[in-house]
């Protein structure tokens, strides 16, 4: 399964990578910095508590992980072959 | 069934397929995992490689045929002190006519040709390579690191993991060796490529990087991190082209990519002259990705400071926190990062020795190796800010000058000098292999990138470019005891290039000037030297001459 984003041309995501960005709703203060910085427009925040929408435009660059101050987002890579791939990095 | 290797390199990046070849060719039984379907496409970057890195770097590179994009004869910045008024500066550092564009001052790649190119050679040479597979995890015991296990559940078990997984350390934060970075410390870069024709690329650009800064209310990059720019590359046939922003601000409070991003990027395409007028007409985007990179991990001494190895395992490159923060090239050190990691490797396993007391030369090399702590330690990038704050339009073209202008000679000097005197001391004749290497390159950018190989059988015709390259051989091994000899002497006195070149800084600005003002005057000389390499039998450039 291939799939591509009008926003990001050149970029493909294959493959089901499964929730390889995970947050813990105890540790959420709802800052909202993830959402900031994620160019893949992966997070929303309701209630002052951050969930992931889709990784369907993530580009595992662990911005939201960085930013995380409250250690609330565990990022770990997806499953070998699958997730973005691009040929003009 | 029990998997076991002396050495697993986790990442086939830029630097891992430089140590498992390395290690290979020692005759370690290694294994490359790499996460991606295909090497490099999971790679995101501007890419310009320095020169250094191909000079000091690892001899398969240095005498190969890597797939290049473009040479890059130097960098042009502005100074942009009001858009909309024109009011724009420009400081340029160029290696002047009729040395560039074949004595290049770097060249510029996409990551996922030549990183397939590294790992081709790096299996040549008997490393084994597993692709779709991701390291999630570390087999410890007894407190140390023996192997990796992957996705798919094996554990696979090793002497020693070179861990070249990238900046953001996932699995060497997992395994204990090192923190996580903060995200001052990091920067996210937004990049595009854009389709252009080559003569628009050839008449805009030439050889010539541009690079653009600016005071914050200018919006030609993200103001809001220490030093941020835009950055455009040329290639063969499209532009690659570069903004990007620190993860932090100094409130503590995260920018806004999402909106800042295409507000700087809408802002400086349809308003920044040169791109505007003579590149936007033509230019057509295909593709927009980024990633995040270690920029200040080295200005920060704790950070610097990090463990990179631990019982079992090295990290390399931007696992180790080892890219520039002046600008920006984090290949040159992930190649000397690799290098110095299978020799290690290669020494631990012949000493059956893997423990963090035997792993601690890594460290020392990596400290006492001069360009990498040069590129880790530079000021020049966060600096900028200092003038962007203070809004001094001297301040601002005076630290651009020094980072990426003539005043670069001011802080580079010393490092470069101090590799080539060692390289030299190591090796008297790898002057000609340098001399090879720039006239290979060149000749495989004029005849459309690394396809002399598959030329069919081709009678060898010297001439005179040939036969001087041969001379120059015998010269040099005649010479090397003597050259040995000076390099040796020489080395010491390398501390004083840089007091030197800043006392001669505006001599050197001053020569640099006249020689981008008189380039015409060697046209008919950079041409003439042009053809002999193009039109050359391309086997007289070969290494093994």
């Amino acid at each position: 399964m291939v799939r591509k984003s009008e926003r990001f041309p050149g970029v493909e995501w294959v493959g089901e990578t499964g929730a390889f960005i995970k947050i813990d709703g105890k540790k959420c203060t709802g800052c909202g910095n993830c959402l900031r910085v994620c160019l893949g427009r992966c997070f929303e925040v309701k209630n002052k508590l951050a969930s992931i929408k889709n990784l369907d435009e993530c580009m595992e660059c662990a911005a939201c992980w960085y930013v995380c101050a409250d250690g609330a987002i565990d990022f770990a890579w997806p499953p070998g072959g699958t997730g973005y791939r691009s040929d003009w990095g | 069934m029990i998997q076991e290797y002396d050495v697993i390199v986790v990442g086939a990046g830029f630097a891992g397929p430089v140590a498992a070849k390395k290690c290979a060719e020692a005759g370690l039984k290694t294994l490359m995992l790499e996460r991606s379907e295909n090497p490099g496409e999971k790679v995101i970057s501007g890419l310009t490689i320095p020169i250094y890195g191909f000079l000091f770097g690892p001899a398969f590179i240095r005498d190969g045929n890597p797939p290049i994009e473009r040479p890059v004869d130097g960098i042009k910045n502005y100074v942009i002190y009001d858009i909309k008024a024109g009011d724009i500066d420009t400081v340029e550092l160029r290696i002047p006519r009729p040395l560039s564009p074949i004595f290049a001052f770097g060249y510029n790649a996409y990551c996922k040709p030549f990183i397939a190119w590294e790992v081709d050679q790096a299996v040549a040479a008997g490393a084994e390579l597993r692709t779709s597979t991701t390291a999630v995890d570390v087999i410890k015991e007894d407190g140390r690191i023996r192997g990796i296990v992957t996705d798919k559940g094996d554990q696979i078990r090793a002497r020693l993991v070179i861990n070249c997984e990238g900046s953001q350390g996932i699995l060497a934060v997992r395994a204990g060796v090192r923190e996580k970075y903060p995200p001052e410390a990091i920067s996210l870069a937004d990049t595009y490529d854009y389709e252009c024709p080559r003569e628009v690329i050839d008449r805009v650009f030439g050889y010539t990087l541009r690079f653009c800064w600016g005071f914050d209310e200018q919006m030609i990059a993200p103001p809001l991190g220490h030093g941020n720019g835009l950055m455009s590359w040329p290639y063969r046939n499209s532009i690659h082209w570069m903004q990007d922003q620190c993860l932090m601000l100094d409130g503590g409070q995260a920018p806004n990519l999402r909106k800042l991003f295409d507000e700087y990027h809408g802002n400086i395409t349809t308003q920044l002259p040169w791109w505007r007028d003579e590149i936007a007409p033509s230019a057509k985007l295909r593709a927009r990705m980024w990633e995040g990179f270690e920029i200040f991990v080295g200005l920060d001494d704790r950070l610097r400071n990090m463990p990179n190895y631990t019982d079992g395992m090295i990290l390399v490159g931007d696992a180790a926190g080892l890219e520039s923060t002046g600008l920006c090239d984090g290949v040159p050190a992930a190649w000397f990062s690799a290098d110095i990691a299978a020799d290690t490797a290669i020494e631990a396993i012949k000493a059956n020795d893997t423990s963090a007391g035997f792993l601690k030369r890594y460290d020392r090399r990596i400290k006492a190796h001069p360009i990498i702590q040069w590129t880790i330690t530079c000021r020049g990038r966060w600096d900028l800010r200092k003038a962007q704050e203070s809004h001094d339009r001297k301040e601002l073209r005076a630290r651009i000058d020094h980072q990426f202008g003539p005043g670069l000679l001011t802080h580079l000097g010393t490092p470069l000098t101090k590799g080539i005197l060692e390289a030299l001391r190591k090796d008297p004749t790898v002057i000609t292999k340098w001399v090879r290497m720039f006239l290979r390159y060149y000749y495989n950018w004029e005849n459309e990138g690394s396809s002399r190989e598959n030329l069919p059988g081709q009678e060898k015709k010297r001439g005179a470019l040939g036969t001087t390259l041969l001379l120059s051989d015998a010269l040099g091994k005649l010479l090397s005891p003597l050259t040995r000899a000076i390099a040796w002497l020489l080395e010491p006195l390398a501390g004083a290039i840089n007091p030197l070149t800043r006392a001669l800084h505006p001599l050197i600005e001053i020569i640099l000037r006249a020689s981008i003002k008189m380039e015409h005057v060697f046209s008919p000389l950079t041409k003439r030297m042009a053809d002999s390499v193009k039109q050359a039998d391309p086997s007289i450039f070969d290494a093994s001459n």
